[in-house]
C-alpha cells in the first residue's frame, strides 16, 4: 500500500512538471504579448518595447522558466502581474466558490443518477424507464449557457426565489451561501448527470444479470435487498469513477457558468489569466487544478479499492 | 436506504427554505430611500491593479479616479477646472506652467500632501515600468519651488499642455504607500479603498477627510458581473442601482418611469482600418470606393442600436476640434462601383477582415460592412481573433488586412491624431505624410481658433485619403434606476461618484 502511494507521488510529480512545461510553452507560442495588452491600443511600437523588457520578458525563455521554477519549489507561486496580489491568494480566494458548486452539483446529480438509473434499470422498458432516458439526452444536449439564462430570468428575475448573481461566502450567512450556489450547482448538474445515468443504469443491469442475483432470489432474500445491497454494490465501480473524473472537471472551473451567475471561480480566473497572458498565474493555476485532479483521482480509486477489495489495484503498482 | 433517504429529505427542505424566505434584510433598507448611502453599481471587466501609474487600463482608471486626486479635472463638458492645483500659470513663451497647490489635503494615511508628492509621482510616470512614460516625455524638468508650488518645463512647445495633468494616470501617490499600490491604494481622494476581492466586488467608503465637498454617498459597491443578461436583470430585481449599457439592451428599459438611462457620445472612434502596405488597399481610389459602399447608419443601427454618431474622420462628435466631414465620402454604391472600375478591379477581390471578438460592437460592425462590401464585387473573409492575438498580430506587428476597432480619445486632439504621421510606424499612419506637417503646426498654434482651422484641414485629408474608415462615435451608457441623480459620463474614461446620490 505505502509502495504503491510512493509511486503515484513519484508519477504525480512527473505530471506536474511535464505539465508545466507544457503551459510554458503555449503561452509562448500564441501570438499576444503582456507588455502590448497592458499598453492597448495608444502605445507605440518604443513604449511596448521598453516596458517589454522593464517585465523582464526579454529574457530567454529557460532563464523565466528557470526563475519560476526555483520560486515554485520553494513553494512560492508568485505575483500575479495583473492584480499584484500572490498567485496563492488569488487561488484561495476562488477555492471555495468552485469546490462548493462542484460538490453541491455533483450531490445533485448523484442523488438523481442514482434514483433514476436504479429504477430504470430494475424495471427496464417502463416509464421511468424511457423518462430517465429521455432526460439524459435532454441533460447532455441543453448548453449550459442557455439554461443557466433561462434560470435567471424565470427563477431570479420572475419568481425572485434565489440572487441572480454573485457569491455570498457561508461565514457571511449560510442561507444565502446556498441560495448564491443552487441555480449555478443545478445548471452544472442538468450537464453531469446524463452520463452518470447511463452509466448507472448500464452497471446496475449487468449487475443484476449475474448468476448470484439468482441465487440470492432462490435464497429467497426481500427483493430490497437484492437490488440494494448486492446488485448496487457491484455496480458501483463505474459510477464511481465517472463521480471522481466529473468532480475533479469541475473543481478545474466551470468558466460558462460562472461567468453567467457572476461567480468568482477558478474557471474565470483562468480565463482572465489567459486572456492577459498573465503567466505567472496561468501557471499557479495550471499546477493547482493538475494537482487537484491528481488527488481526486487517488481518492477514488482508493474508494473502489475498498468497496470492492477484489480489484487491488495497488498490486499492481508494487 | 433510510440514510439516504433522510438525506435527500434533509437536502429538500433545505432549498426549500432557502427558496421560501425572500431576503427581508434588504427590503428594509430600500423601503426608506431619502436616507439610502449605498449605491451599488455593475462592472463587467476587473481593474488590473489600483495602481494609476502601471497600467493603461480604464477598467482601473473608473475605479481609481475615485480614489486619487490628479492637479486638475476635467468636466463633462471637456472643461479643465481646479482639482489639487487651486491655480496655474503657462508662461509666456509656452514652455512652463506653474500650478500653486492646495494646502489642505491629506493623503488616506492621514500624511499632508505637499510638492514633492507630485514631483515623486511624475517621475515615477516618467520611469521605465509606466505605460504612458512615452507621453510625458517632453517634460524635462520638474521643479518644486516650494512647499505648495511645483514648476513643470517642456522641450518643445505644447499648447496644450495644461490638459497633460488631467489624465487619470497623473493621479498624485505618496512615496511611502507605491510597493502595494496595486492593491493597496492610497490617494487622496473622496473614496477610499474597503475592499477589493478579485473577480467578486470592489468597495469604496466615504474619506471624511476629504478636502473638498464630501461625497453624498457612504458607501460604492461595484459588483462584477461578466455577463450583460445577468447585469440587466440585477438591475431589474432592484440589487444593482447602476449599470453600463450597451444599445441592445437599452430598448429593454427605455421609457420605464422606474429606470433613467444616462448616454452622451463617447470620446472614442469606431473605424475599419485598412493596411495601406497590402498591394489593393494601397490604392486611394479602393478605400474610397470601400468607404462609399458602407451604409454606415444600418452598421450603427446593426452594431449599437442606433447609439451612435456617424463620423467621416477620426475625431468623435464631442471634441471641440469636430469638424464634420460626413459627406466627403457619402453612401453611394454606384459611385463606389465605379471608382473600383477606374482602380482596376472592376470584378472586386477578396480581402481578409481580423475582428476582436471580445468587443462584440466591433464584431457586428465588422459583420455588417463585410455584407455591405460584398454588394459592389469585394469578398471579405472575417475572422475572429482574441484580443492578445489582434494586439500583437494586428495592432503590433501590423499584419493584417482590414479589421474592425475602437480608438479611444484624448483632451487635445494632438495626442489623439499624432497615429497618422508618416513617421510613427502606427499600422494606420498616414505613409503620404499629408498630415505630418499640420499636424506639427497645430501643437505649436496659440492662437485657438487657427488651431482648430488645422485640425478641420487635418479631418478632412484623412476623410478623403482614408488610413481607416470612419464608422461612428458610439454613446457610453449607463442605465439606472430612476431614484440614482449625478452620475455623469465623462471625455477620459472615468466613474465619478463623488456627486451621486439617491433622490
Amino acid at each position: 500500500m505505502l509502495n504503491y502511494i510512493l509511486n503515484r507521488i513519484k508519477s504525480s510529480i512527473v505530471v506536474l512538471f511535464v505539465v508545466s512545461i507544457i503551459t510554458f510553452v503555449v503561452l509562448m507560442i500564441i501570438p499576444g504579448d503582456p507588455a502590448q495588452l497592458i499598453l492597448g491600443t495608444e502605445a507605440t511600437p518604443d513604449v511596448v518595447q521598453e516596458l517589454h523588457s522593464a517585465m523582464g520578458l526579454d529574457k530567454p525563455l529557460y532563464v523565466q522558466y528557470g526563475n519560476w521554477l526555483i520560486s515554485f519549489l520553494k513553494l512560492d507561486m508568485g505575483t500575479s502581474y495583473l492584480y499584484g496580489e500572490s498567485v496563492t491568494t488569488l487561488i484561495l480566494n476562488c477555492l471555495p466558490v468552485t469546490l462548493s458548486i462542484a460538490l453541491y452539483s455533483m450531490i445533485i446529480a448523484t442523488i438523481i443518477s442514482f434514483i433514476f438509473g436504479i429504477i430504470s434499470a430494475i424495471k427496464k422498458n417502463s416509464f421511468i424507464d424511457y423518462f430517465s432516458r429521455s432526460i439524459m439526452q435532454l441533460g447532455t444536449a441543453i448548453p449550459s449557457f442557455w439554461i443557466g439564462m433561462v434560470f435567471v430570468v424565470f427563477f431570479g428575475l420572475k419568481l425572485k426565489w434565489f440572487p441572480i448573481s454573485g457569491y455570498v461566502p457561508a461565514s457571511e450567512s449560510f442561507l444565502g451561501f446556498i441560495k448564491s450556489i443552487t441555480m449555478p450547482s443545478v445548471v452544472l448538474a442538468i450537464g453531469e448527470f446524463g452520463l452518470l445515468l447511463r452509466i448507472v443504469r448500464s452497471s446496475m443491469q449487468e449487475s443484476i444479470s449475474q448468476d448470484y442475483m439468482d441465487m440470492a432470489k432462490v435464497k429467497g432474500l426481500s427483493m430490497r435487498k437484492i437490488y440494494l445491497k448486492y446488485a448496487l454494490r457491484g455496480a458501483m465501480v463505474a459510477p464511481l469513477t465517472i463521480i471522481g473524473m466529473q468532480f475533479a472537471k469541475l473543481v478545474g472551473g466551470t468558466t460558462v457558468v460562472e461567468t453567467v451567475f457572476a461567480l468568482p471561480g477558478l474557471g474565470r480566473l483562468v480565463l482572465t489569466a489567459v486572456e492577459h497572458r498573465d503567466i505567472v498565474l496561468l501557471q499557479g493555476l495550471v499546477m493547482f487544478i493538475t494537482a487537484s485532479v491528481i488527488l481526486i483521482t487517488f481518492i477514488v480509486d482508493i474508494l473502489i479499492m475498498f468497496m470492492n477489495p477484489r480489484i487491488k489495484t495497488f498490486e499492481r503498482g508494487e | 436506504m433510510k440514510k439516504i433517504v433522510s438525506i435527500i429529505m434533509a437536502l429538500v427542505m433545505l432549498l426549500s427554505l432557502s427558496a421560501c424566505s425572500d431576503g427581508s434584510t434588504d427590503n428594509e433598507q430600500t423601503t426608506n430611500p431619502t436616507e439610502k448611502t449605498e449605491l451599488t453599481m455593475g462592472y463587467q471587466t476587473d481593474p488590473e491593479g489600483l495602481d494609476p501609474q502601471r497600467t493603461a487600463a480604464a477598467s482601473t482608471f473608473s475605479i481609481t479616479n475615485n480614489i486619487y486626486d490628479t492637479l486638475v479635472g476635467v468636466t463633462s463638458d471637456w472643461e479643465i477646472t481646479p482639482r489639487l492645483a487651486k491655480s496655474w500659470k503657462v508662461s509666456e513663451d509656452g514652455m512652463e506652467i506653474t500650478f500653486a497647490l492646495r494646502d489642505d489635503v491629506y493623503f488616506h494615511n492621514g500624511r499632508q500632501f505637499n510638492a514633492s508628492d507630485v514631483e515623486f509621482t511624475f517621475n515615477r510616470l516618467k520611469d521605465a515600468e509606466s505605460p504612458k512614460a512615452g507621453d510625458y516625455e517632453n517634460i524635462i524638468k520638474i521643479e518644486t519651488i516650494d512647499d505648495y508650488n511645483i514648476k513643470f518645463s517642456t522641450e518643445k512647445l505644447d499648447v496644450e499642455l495644461l490638459k497633460w495633468f488631467a489624465y487619470p494616470w497623473t493621479a498624485i501617490v505618496p512615496e511611502e504607500a507605491v510597493d502595494n499600490l496595486k492593491t493597496e491604494p492610497v490617494g487622496t481622494g473622496a473614496f477610499t479603498l474597503k475592499e477589493w476581492v478579485p473577480q467578486q466586488r470592489i468597495i469604496l467608503q466615504r474619506n471624511d477627510n476629504y478636502y473638498g465637498e464630501k461625497a453624498k454617498l457612504e458607501t460604492v459597491k461595484l459588483m462584477l458581473i461578466p455577463d450583460a443578461t445577468s447585469m440587466m436583470a440585477g438591475l431589474q430585481v432592484g440589487d444593482l442601482d447602476i449599470i453600463p449599457l450597451s444599445g441592445d439592451q437599452v430598448t429593454m428599459i427605455e421609457g420605464n418611469a422606474e429606470y433613467s438611462v444616462v448616454s452622451q457620445p463617447m470620446n472614442a472612434v469606431q473605424i475599419m482600418s485598412l493596411n495601406t502596405n497590402n498591394e489593393i488597399l494601397a490604392n486611394e481610389k479602393v478605400r474610397q470606393a470601400m468607404a462609399m459602399a458602407i451604409n454606415k447608419d444600418e452598421v450603427i443601427e446593426a452594431s449599437s442600436f442606433g447609439y451612435g454618431d456617424k463620423i467621416g474622420s477620426h475625431l468623435p462628435s464631442t471634441s471641440p476640434d469636430y469638424y464634420d466631414t460626413n459627406d466627403v465620402m457619402e453612401y453611394n454604391v454606384e459611385k463606389a462601383k465605379q471608382l473600383l472600375k477606374e482602380a482596376g478591379y472592376e470584378n472586386g477581390f477578396e480581402i481578409k477582415m481580423a475582428l476582436p471578438k471580445n468587443y462584440q460592437i466591433h464584431v457586428d460592425a465588422g459583420q455588417v460592412i463585410a455584407d455591405q462590401l460584398s454588394k459592389i464585387g469585394i469578398t471579405v473573409n472575417v475572422e475572429l481573433v482574441e484580443w492578445g492575438t489582434w494586439l500583437s498580430e494586428v495592432y503590433g506587428a501590423k499584419n493584417f488586412e482590414t479589421t474592425v476597432v475602437g480608438h479611444t480619445g484624448r483632451l487635445d486632439s494632438y495626442a489623439f491624431l499624432k497615429r497618422y504621421k508618416s513617421t510613427s510606424e502606427d499600422y494606420i499612419s498616414l505613409k503620404t505624410g499629408e498630415v505630418d506637417l499640420l499636424l506639427e503646426h497645430a501643437l505649436q498654434e496659440l492662437d485657438n481658433n487657427k488651431r482648430k482651422e488645422i485640425y478641420q484641414e487635418i479631418q478632412i485629408i484623412l476623410a478623403n485619403k482614408l488610413p481607416a474608415i470612419y464608422i461612428q462615435a458610439p454613446h457610453t451608457m449607463f442605465g439606472m434606476s430612476s431614484n440614482v441623480e449625478g452620475m455623469s459620463i465623462y471625455p477620459i474614461d472615468v466613474y465619478d461618484f463623488k456627486d451621486v446620490y439617491f433622490k
